[in-house]
């Protein structure tokens, strides 16, 4: 579990980053973090692992303070997959890049070997095993960072921006491995501007502007806060701004698609 | 890396060092690094010193020049002992580490206080190669994005259980090669698509393009240079002539 309490970080150019973060995050949640570029959501995911401490405030994880541990600990815990896959692929192979953190962590040879073909497996990666990562497209670059991540099974998966540089099959596979995951009892936390893709997995969405946690709740319930929602400019999911016109107008239980389209504004009335 | 980004890291300022000419900026950093090396005792350095921190606080720029004062002491020292090994005197030893922090300090503040923009027009007026300076500015630029780059590559690396700041000096050097790949290869992919973005914007399309921004020297300029020649001029003669009888 992960508890920030009132956490305020400023950053060394007194930019306020975060400004009174209370939020908790449970065992086994799926929650999607949003907001507009610089509302904080990367800065409050670097305070999980301990890369950055806060100003002010205090953030647990497993009760334990993120000041009182390292950095390399927390991530045993929290693996966190970065926006950019270009920042931490540097191995000869696409397999060496995998193990780098198992070794990190201590794991036994034979245990790396097992855990490294499991990743390849299930990310579609095995015919790369032995390529330079460097090579991979920007979608394989991004599949290969979440299967060094879940290689070493960290009890919370942290997924910023996933779906940048995906085609809309590999998003399908992505929101699939987060069912799965989700569905074995770990916590993922998804950061992105993607809301068409956080709608399908009916998550827990928290808002968040200029470092300010402004709504928190079930999936259904916030996003059909329009206003909330525009303030932080996160666009409504098209399906629920469809459904949410036809709830407001009175006594219209079937509608023509042409009507619809008129009636939300899509075409002029002739 | 994050001395080289505090120290020599442009930051725009509104002191009156900032609106001088970049020329006559350059001038003073020239005159200040050659008194510098003219220096020949360690009360002589100390002048020069305490002009190039006079510089710096008429800049504004104190508190970051310190701290790039307090960040070359490692290199320092490192002069320091070589010195002192190989001349069995402290006196040079010391004089050496300290023009090595006088250096870096003379250079920083042109550095600081001149953007990137004025640069370009400081080399041209050089009449340096068109190429040349574009390349030279650039890399002056991109060193905010590189450090930026270097932050986010460690935080990755940390992220997948890499300690940093674990073991001896050869364990942390081995450590830095997953946060040194990634950074080369991000900026040799960086300097192919911004060529290619260059190309595509007609770069090297005119033979001898023509400036937004022509600088004209202000009398307030001609001034400032000015006193800054005669200061050397006074502070050269007074390290061979005058300071020596005083300080026998």
């Amino acid at each position: 579990m992960i508890e920030f309490r009132d956490v305020s970080f400023v950053h060394q150019n007194g930019v306020k980053a975060l400004d009174g973060v209370s939020l908790t995050i449970g065992d086994g949640e799926t929650v999607g973090i949003v907001g507009e570029n610089g509302a904080g959501k990367t800065t409050l995911v670097k305070h999980m692992t301990g890369l950055l401490k806060p100003s002010s405030g205090k953030v647990l994880v497993d009760g334990v303070e993120t000041t009182a541990t390292s950095t390399a600990q927390l991530s045993r815990k929290i693996g966190v997959a970065f926006q950019n896959p270009d920042h931490q692929l540097f191995s000869e192979s696409v397999k060496e890049e995998m193990a780098f953190a198992l070794r990190n962590f201590g794991f036994p040879p034979e245990v790396v070997e097992q855990r490294v073909s499991w990743g390849l497996e299930l990310f579609e990666l095995e015919r790369y095993k032995e390529s330079s990562p460097l090579v991979l497209s920007g979608g394989e670059k991004k599949r290969l960072t979440l299967a060094c991540i879940l290689a070493w099974d960290p009890q919370m998966v942290v997924l910023d921006e996933p779906t940048v540089g995906q085609d809309s099959i590999q998003k399908e596979k992505l929101a699939g491995t987060i069912k799965m995951l989700s569905s074995s009892g770990k916590t993922v936390v998804v950061i992105s501007h993607d809301i068409e893709f956080l709608w399908p997995m009916q998550p827990r969405v928290v808002i968040m502007k200029s470092g300010r946690v402004i709504m928190d709740g079930q999936a259904p319930q916030v996003m059909l806060e329009k206003e909330v929602l525009e303030s932080a400019r996160v666009a409504q999911p098209e399906m629920v701004s469809f459904y949410a016109a036809i709830r407001d107008r009175p006594r219209a239980p079937f509608v023509d698609p042409l009507e619809a389209a008129r009636w939300l504004g899509v075409m002029k009335p002739r | 890396m994050m001395w080289l980004s505090g120290g020599f890291v442009f930051r725009r300022g509104t002191s009156v060092y900032h609106k001088i000419d970049p020329r006559v900026k350059l001038l003073i950093s020239v005159l200040l690094f050659t008194t510098t090396l003219l220096a020949r005792y360690l009360y002589e350095l100390a002048i020069v010193l305490a002009f190039m921190l006079a510089v710096a606080t008429i800049a504004k720029v104190l508190r970051r020049v310190g701290r790039t004062m307090l960040l070359t002491v490692t290199f320092s020292v490192i002069i320091f002992v070589l010195n002192f090994v190989f001349t069995r005197s402290l006196e040079t030893s010391a004089l050496y580490a300290s023009r090595f922090v006088a250096i870096v300090v003379s250079t920083s503040l042109f550095f600081i206080t001149t953007s990137p923009d004025e640069l370009e027009q400081v080399m041209k007026t050089f009449r340096l190669p068109r190429d040349v300076v574009f390349a030279f500015v650039t890399a002056v630029r991109f060193i905010p994005v590189m450090m930026l780059d270097t932050i986010q590559i460690m935080d990755a690396q940390k992220s997948r259980g890499l300690e940093l700041e674990k073991g001896n000096i050869l364990r942390r050097v081995r450590n830095m090669i997953p946060v040194l790949i990634p950074l080369v290869v991000n900026s040799v992919v960086r300097s192919g698509e911004l060529a290619e973005a260059m190309e595509s914007r007609a770069y090297g399309a005119v033979p001898k393009p023509t400036s937004l921004v022509q600088y004209r020297a202000r009398n307030w300029d001609r001034l400032v240079a000015a006193v800054a020649v005669v200061l050397f001029a006074v502070t050269a003669y007074s390290f061979y002539f005058v300071l020596q009888g005083i300080f026998p």
